[in-house]
């Protein structure tokens, strides 16, 4: 069964102001991915990536088209049940502790209470934040809320993870971080859905990609097979397809 | 209701960790006090002055803390994108609306308690007797009026962009039926029509805040409210409440949140 | 995130309404020597305060019963508060006004529903000494205004009548009279106080009489003097001396009352009282 399903997925924007056009983010887009995958979605700024994981998370109801998680239409809030999400800026409530803002998603999980602490002391160990965990969280570092707001999105433990651009922001070694956790996930056979424009991870990391170009698709496919019908590296690729001249 | 509960203590450990309800507190100690030390005739046993002012200042306070603790909670969820992770869980907008107002309803019911506890101290300082049955009636109605304008708030803070603005509606709105909506009615009288029907329909249709407000009753020693008033007090709040409450759902439930 | 600084704003004019009296009149002391305009506005507002301090005392006097504006609005006669009445017939049972005991009838059901959550029946202070409540609305409405003479002369009544608070009573008068100096009504209460309270004869026969004095300089000349104010000073001079066995001077006294009084028989009734204990033929 498929993980994420999108049909014909198109985007509006409506403005508040009389007389502005109509802005379309996405339009009719086609995306399924499997089961145990980590796949990267791809396109320059304003593509429509953020645009398209709002419907999937729920924020933005599509102006026509179906997206489903697990199945489940994404409008239903059981959809969200096994997943897992790292907004493209993260910011949380300022007043708690990590360890506070932990436990409240685990409520909202409805995360059994002899789990709990279990899970919390788990994902804080992964993302390296055990020591902080009584400090409030107005005082971390950017590179630290970056790791709460990953930890955050692990709490459930989730079967799917959507990231929206995880690493931008973040120094070499946050990446490498950043990295090292998809690949972990990978390895229990989680399936990871990352936006990126950070195309030397996205070789590394990923299986599959799709890019996304002023909301249309341009190409999808397994990074092994693109490398080998383009016969060049995915940067060039990617120019290519988005219509830039290749560098001199 | 566990969702709705979790979301309720975030609000309610915010209000604990800032300044505004420490400060307003403090305030009316030291206003109360300091319209307490004024000598009155070397006489000093004189007492419900001092009861209807330190009343006065729970009140404003109060509303102060209900209306800007409700009107900053959706807009700063916004602004700090909060809402975002929030939501992106199994969280529905109806729960995350009723979790709202919920912990906003309890963190001004327990500030109500300290508030009202003062009250009870100053009054029993100079009257030497303790109504507990009469402070927990006014105490009750204060808080079931403060469900009402929670719930306004809420729905403002959906309406209108601005926190500030939608604050300053709010307070002039309540402010506006605890002072007038008792004689809206004997005002439309004076007037012809259509105005007095006019007049009328709005006499009809305002949550009658006023009500609720049984200061004059705690300040001169009156008797009991009877409990089946009581219940009818819950009720018509309740249903003020569910009515504000359903509408900001029906506004927030199909919005784009980008 | 601050709070709505309009709110705030709020706020701080609901602290100020509450312990106005105080604050305006430590802001009034403050701003003493800035301009005249402001002075008088802030004037117009403290007599406007000092009004409504005066009503909160009868609303106390009542248990917190008041009708409200809009409700005097339909009844016609609202001139004097009961305060004033209930001291008019000088501390006897205050039977002149209506009591009804029922609340007036509800036009809706909003009203009597709402009719169980405020004050809505007439009841006047019962314990004895909870008179006192009143004190601190005179009080500030004294601070606010200090001529409106019908402060002193209301609060000194319940002070030494109700309260035994006589030397309170008599220093509040003193306050009224250091800042109206030519009131012949706080001049009265003052002889009062002296002659039924204190039992000074000769105090209380100089305050009358300062008070007749008054009375002749500044209501004499007016085309509708204030009779009854005159007669009661004249009724309690003659009381006074007669007390005091100084028959003459009582005689002259009722004599200038019998002038005045709206019921010039029931004086010469006195007249001929004392005049037959004088044992003078007529
Ligand atoms: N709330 C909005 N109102 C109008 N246009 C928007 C809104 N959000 C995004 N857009 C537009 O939609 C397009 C796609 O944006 P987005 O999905 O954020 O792109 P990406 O995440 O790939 O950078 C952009 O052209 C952007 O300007
Ligand atoms: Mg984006």
């Amino acid at each position: 069964m498929e993980t994420l399903t999108i049909d014909n997925l198109r985007v509006e924007y409506r403005s508040r102001a009389v007389g502005e056009p109509v802005k379309t983010a996405v339009k009719g887009l086609n995306l399924r991915v499997a089961q145990g995958e980590v796949f990267g979605f791809l396109g320059p700024n304003g593509a429509g990536k953020t645009s398209t994981m709002n419907v999937l998370l729920g924020f933005v109801p599509p102006t026509s088209g179906t997206a489903r998680l697990f199945g489940v239409d994404v409008r239903e809030p059981i959809a969200r049940q096994r997943i897992g999400y790292l907004p493209e800026q993260t910011y949380y409530y300022k007043f708690l502790t990590a360890e506070e803002l932990l436990r409240f998603y685990a409520e909202i999980f409805q995360i059994p209470k002899a789990e709990r602490s279990q899970r919390i002391d788990a994902v804080l160990k992964l993302v390296e934040l055990d020591h902080a965990r009584t400090r409030q969280i107005k005082t971390y570092s950017k590179g630290m809320q970056q790791r709460a707001g990953l930890a955050q999105s692990l709490i459930n433990n989730p079967d799917l993870l959507i990231l929206d651009e995880p690493t931008s922001g973040l120094d070499p070694i946050g990446r490498m971080k950043v990295r090292e956790i998809i690949q972990r996930l990978k390895s229990e056979g989680k399936t990871v859905f990352f936006s990126s424009h950070e195309l030397g991870e996205v070789e590394t990391v990923c299986d599959r990609i799709a890019i996304l170009h002023q909301g249309e698709l341009k190409t999808e496919g397994r990074v092994s097979d693109l490398l080998r019908e383009h016969g060049t590296n995915l940067e060039q690729i990617f120019l290519k397809i988005i219509g830039h001249p290749p560098p001199p | 209701m566990n969702t709705i509960w979790a979301l309720a203590k975030i609000v309610v450990l915010e209000m604990v960790r800032r300044k505004d309800f420490y400060v307003l507190f403090i305030l009316t100690v030291l206003l109360t006090g300091t319209a307490g030390s004024v000598n009155l005739f070397n006489d000093n046993s004189i007492v419900r002055y001092l009861k209807e002012i330190c009343l006065l200042l729970i009140w404003a306070a109060s509303l102060v803390i209900a209306i800007t603790c409700t009107a900053r909670q959706i807009p700063a969820e916004r602004e700090q994108r909060t809402i975002f992770p929030l939501l992106a869980k199994p969280v529905t907008r109806a729960q995350f609306l009723l979790g709202k107002f919920l912990g906003c309803w309890v963190a001004t019911g327990m500030a109500l308690l300290v508030f009202y506890v003062f009250f009870g101290i100053v009054s029993a300082s100079r009257e030497q007797h303790w109504p507990v049955l009469n402070y927990l009636q006014a105490g009750l109605l204060h808080w079931l009026m403060l469900a009402i304008v929670i719930a306004l708030t809420l729905l403002g803070s959906i309406v209108f962009a601005a926190p500030s603005s939608n604050g300053t509606i709010c307070f002039v709105c309540t402010a506006g039926i605890l002072l007038l909506g008792r004689h809206l009615n004997k005002v439309a009288l004076g007037l012809t029509e259509p105005l007095q029907s006019l007049l009328y329909g709005v006499y009809f249709a305002i949550p009658h805040l006023e009500l609720f407000d049984v200061r004059d009753l705690i300040t001169h020693n009156w008797d009991l409210i009877p409990w089946g008033m009581m219940v009818l007090a819950t009720l018509y709040a309740a249903a003020y409440t569910a009515f504000f409450l359903t509408a900001a759902w029906l506004i927030f439930r199909r919005r784009p949140l980008n | 995130m601050n709070p709505a600084p309009a709110l705030l704003a709020a706020l701080a004019l609901a602290t100020a309404l509450a312990t106005g009296g105080r604050l305006l009149a430590w802001q009034t002391e403050r701003a003493q020597d800035a301009g005249s305009v402001f002075d008088l506005l802030l004037g117009e507002s403290r007599r406007a305060f000092a009004v409504h301090a005066f009503l909160k005392a009868d609303a106390y006097y009542h248990s917190g019963f008041y009708p409200s504006v809009f409700d005097l609005a339909q009844q016609a006669d609202n001139s004097k508060t009961h305060l004033q009445e209930s001291i008019k017939s000088a501390g006897a049972e205050h039977h002149d006004h209506d009591h009804d005991a029922k609340p007036a009838k509800a036009r809706d059901w909003l009203e009597a529903f709402g009719s169980h959550f405020f004050p809505s029946q007439h009841r006047h202070l019962e314990k004895f000494g909870d008179e006192r409540e009143i004190l601190p609305w005179l009080r500030l409405a004294a601070e606010l205004d200090p001529h409106r003479i019908e402060t002193y002369t209301v609060a000194a009544f319940w002070l030494r009548d109700r309260l035994n608070k006589v030397n309170d009573a008599e220093q509040f008068l003193r306050e009224g009279l250091r800042a109206n100096p030519q009131s012949y009504e706080i001049l009265y209460e003052l002889g009062r106080l002296y002659a039924e309270n204190n039992r000074d004869v000769p105090r209380a026969r100089a305050v009358l009489e300062l008070a007749v004095e008054r009375w002749l300089k500044q209501e004499a000349p007016k085309a509708d003097p204030d009779k009854l104010g005159y007669g009661q000073i004249l009724a309690q001079l003659a009381d006074l001396e007669e007390r005091a066995g100084n028959l003459d001077r009582a005689l002259a006294h009722f004599a200038r009352l019998k002038q005045v009084s709206p019921a010039p028989e029931t004086v010469q009734k006195r007249i001929d009282e004392l005049l037959a204990r004088q044992g003078r033929p007529r």
